[in-house]
């Protein structure tokens, strides 16, 4: 006989079910988990990245002599027009290259990020180096708190987690329970670059840094829960690609963003050999 | 899912709507539902009579995931009263910044069902319930993860548009009084009439086929551009087979120009080579490239703000772009996608009338 059941799924936006909740630790191991592995074997991983270069009027590829030098490769010229990106190979064969789509010619993979009309190139060589690690998850660094409306309208041009130029959106501020007597951090909405969507983020610093996490800041998301609260877990905190490999560019800190506190939660940082 | 067969097997369903897994492996006490169309899984462990697990894809800033739970049953089946059935007008995002959106709900077997339309196709069907004036619907298609929560506040709609669990949209929405809100499907793209409309792409077993092969000359063509991962494309197909069947015989072809994920002849070839087995599709269909909307725009440059998956470009008997409809309504959309159908079927007819 069949039976059947239909899956209700339930989004888990901070207000799990009961029952759940106990999912959270494991839930967080197997997101880092899943992390690591991509950031020591993907294709596109930030920390096999060697180069990154606005497309604007065109890039060229190849010699020493080129915008981007690269052994055994080209020459060859990658040109935007009318939004498609195309790389001219040193046979004059054009290949496309779309939008945030891994293009791998050998030894090199290439990928286009960004909007069209500012888009970026970023190319790929081998994978590999060790994940940076992360701190021992802390239940105590987990708050569900009240986003407070901005004043005013306001944007600002900042730079995403990967380095992309993009146009935020002052979303608000919100007051983590951190500091003598709690810190008020700026949460931006960010355009997710070649989607509709949007996400909320906040680019902060702490007194970890350049002590066990990134010089520069780290960047925590910020998710609505189904009561209207939004929820910050900083053992989700995620460094810039910068922190990977400095082909990156790497975000300006946000004015007033700092936490008096050692916020030791989520990923660290482990500084570049010099050389490497 | 069915608990009772060996192996397991399982579908994805919104509403009656329901998708099969590309696969579905069992390792330990973990399941892993696959879908490989879209690089994403489900892994899921049984706690009592719920599971508990997590969605996830790869995105490029690395693995995304999604917790979730799953209770046995089907939700229940709450209907909506009046203040929120029927057809909607909204308006998405920051005031200076809004898209229009058409809302629809209605009820069916299966509880609250809605429909999200833009100016280039719909979102598939939406399925959910209401607690009096407030409603809630979801739509997860193994890619997407879709939410459109609201309160009906003195007539109007506030609410919010959430995509995944990072964005969130609020919109605003009056009820429609039959007035224009999207913009027309046939205004979205133009194109150069001034010459013939001109393709020219390999077919499935590699022969480049072009818009003066002799099957097309003097015919009524409809270019339909499209993709095989797109869900809208996969709604099209079985309108596109009606349009062809009633009216291949007076003079009318159609010719498909794929647009796929990877460019690469061979895996793309296999995909669209199952797509054209699925539905029984009997008329060619081209390699064209990859599903990027300036590439495809690249390969076509008769066309101007192509921007929706599929596009269907209606050419003449002089292989002149006589109409463009951007998107495709679907099935969920109800009495918008009956209306489509039988537009198209005008529109043909009127095309084959012209000499």
């Amino acid at each position: 006989m069949v039976r059947t059941a239909t899956l209700a799924l339930l989004l888990a936006a901070g207000t799990l079910p009961t029952g759940v909740a106990a999912q959270q630790g494991s839930a967080l191991a197997a997101e880092r988990s899943a992390y690591a592995e991509w950031l020591s074997s993907a294709t596109t991983s930030p920390l096999a990245a060697v180069a990154m270069q606005r497309i604007g009027k065109g890039v060229t590829l190849g010699p020493d002599t080129t915008d981007i030098p690269l052994q055994g490769f080209g020459p060859a010229t990658v040109s935007e027009q009318k939004g498609a990106v195309t790389l001219t190979g040193p046979d004059g064969r054009n290949r496309f290259l779309p939008r945030g789509r891994a293009v791998t010619i050998a030894p090199y993979t290439f990928q286009v990020l960004g909007q069209s009309g500012t888009s970026v190139l970023v190319v790929y060589g081998t994978a590999g180096g060790a994940p940076p690690g992360w701190y021992a998850p802390d239940p105590a660094v987990r708050f569900t708190v009240a986003l407070e409306a901005p004043a005013s309208r306001e944007r600002r041009r900042v730079l995403t987690l990967d380095g992309i130029d993009v146009e935020a959106e002052l979303a608000g501020h919100l007051t983590v329970p951190l500091g003598a007597s709690g810190t008020r951090l700026q949460v931006m909405r960010m355009p997710i670059p070649g989607t509709e969507e949007t996400e909320l983020q906040i680019y902060f610093r702490d007194a970890t840094n350049d002590h066990g996490t990134y010089p520069a800041g780290r960047f925590v998301e910020v998710t609505r829960t189904a009561s209207g609260q939004y929820l910050v877990d900083f053992n989700r905190t995620r460094n810039p690609f910068c922190a990977y490999s400095s082909v990156y560019p790497c975000p300006v800190p946000w004015s007033g963003n700092r936490i008096p506190d050692a916020v030791e939660a989520g990923e660290k940082y482990l500084p570049h050999e010099p050389g490497s | 899912m069915d608990s009772g067969s060996t192996p397991l097997t399982a579908r994805l369903c919104n509403g009656a709507d329901c998708q099969p897994f590309s696969a579905i492996v069992t390792r330990a006490d973990t399941i892993i539902f696959e879908m490989a169309d879209y690089a994403a899984s489900i892994r899921a462990v049984q706690r009592g009579d719920s599971l508990v697990g997590a969605y996830s894809n790869v995105g490029n800033r690395g693995p995304r995931t999604i917790p979730f739970r799953a209770a046995r049953g089907r939700w229940p089946a709450e209907p909506a009263g009046p203040a929120l059935l029927g057809i909607w007008n909204a308006w998405f995002g920051a005031e200076d910044r809004q898209t229009p959106r058409i809302l629809e709900f209605l009820d069916g077997p299966e509880g609250l069902l809605g429909t999200v339309l833009s100016n280039s196709g719909d979102y598939g069907t939406f399925w959910g319930g209401a607690d009096g004036t407030r409603f809630s619907l979801g739509h997860f298609d193994g890619s997407f993860v879709y939410m459109i929560t609201g309160e009906v506040v003195d007539g109007a709609i506030e609410g919010i548009f959430h995509a995944g669990l990072r964005s969130q949209t609020p919109f605003r929405a009056t009820r429609s009084q039959g007035e224009p809100h999207l913009k027309p499907p046939t205004e979205v793209t133009t194109a150069d009439t001034t010459a013939p409309f001109r393709f020219a792409f390999p077919d499935l077993q590699g022969r480049i086929v072009t818009n003066d092969d002799p099957r097309f000359r003097g015919k009524v063509v409809m270019v339909d551009i499209f993709g095989t991962w797109c869900p809208n494309c996969q709604d099209a197909a079985p309108t596109l087979l009606e349009l062809y069947h009633a009216y291949h015989g007076q003079g009318f072809e159609v010719v498909s120009l794929a647009y796929e994920v990877t460019g690469d002849p061979e895996i793309d070839g296999q995909l669209v080579r199952r797509f054209k087995e699925k539905y029984g599709i009997p008329w060619p269909i081209l390699l064209a490239g990859m599903n990027d909307t300036d590439l495809t725009a690249a390969t076509l440059p008769q066309l101007e703000g192509f921007t929706a998956y599929p596009t269907l470009v209606f050419l003449d008997r002089t292989g002149r772009v006589r109409r463009i409809h951007a998107g495709f309504y679907g099935p969920a959309t109800g009495i918008q996608h009956t209306k489509l159908k039988a537009d198209l079927h005008t529109y043909v007819e009127e095309l084959l009338s012209l000499k």
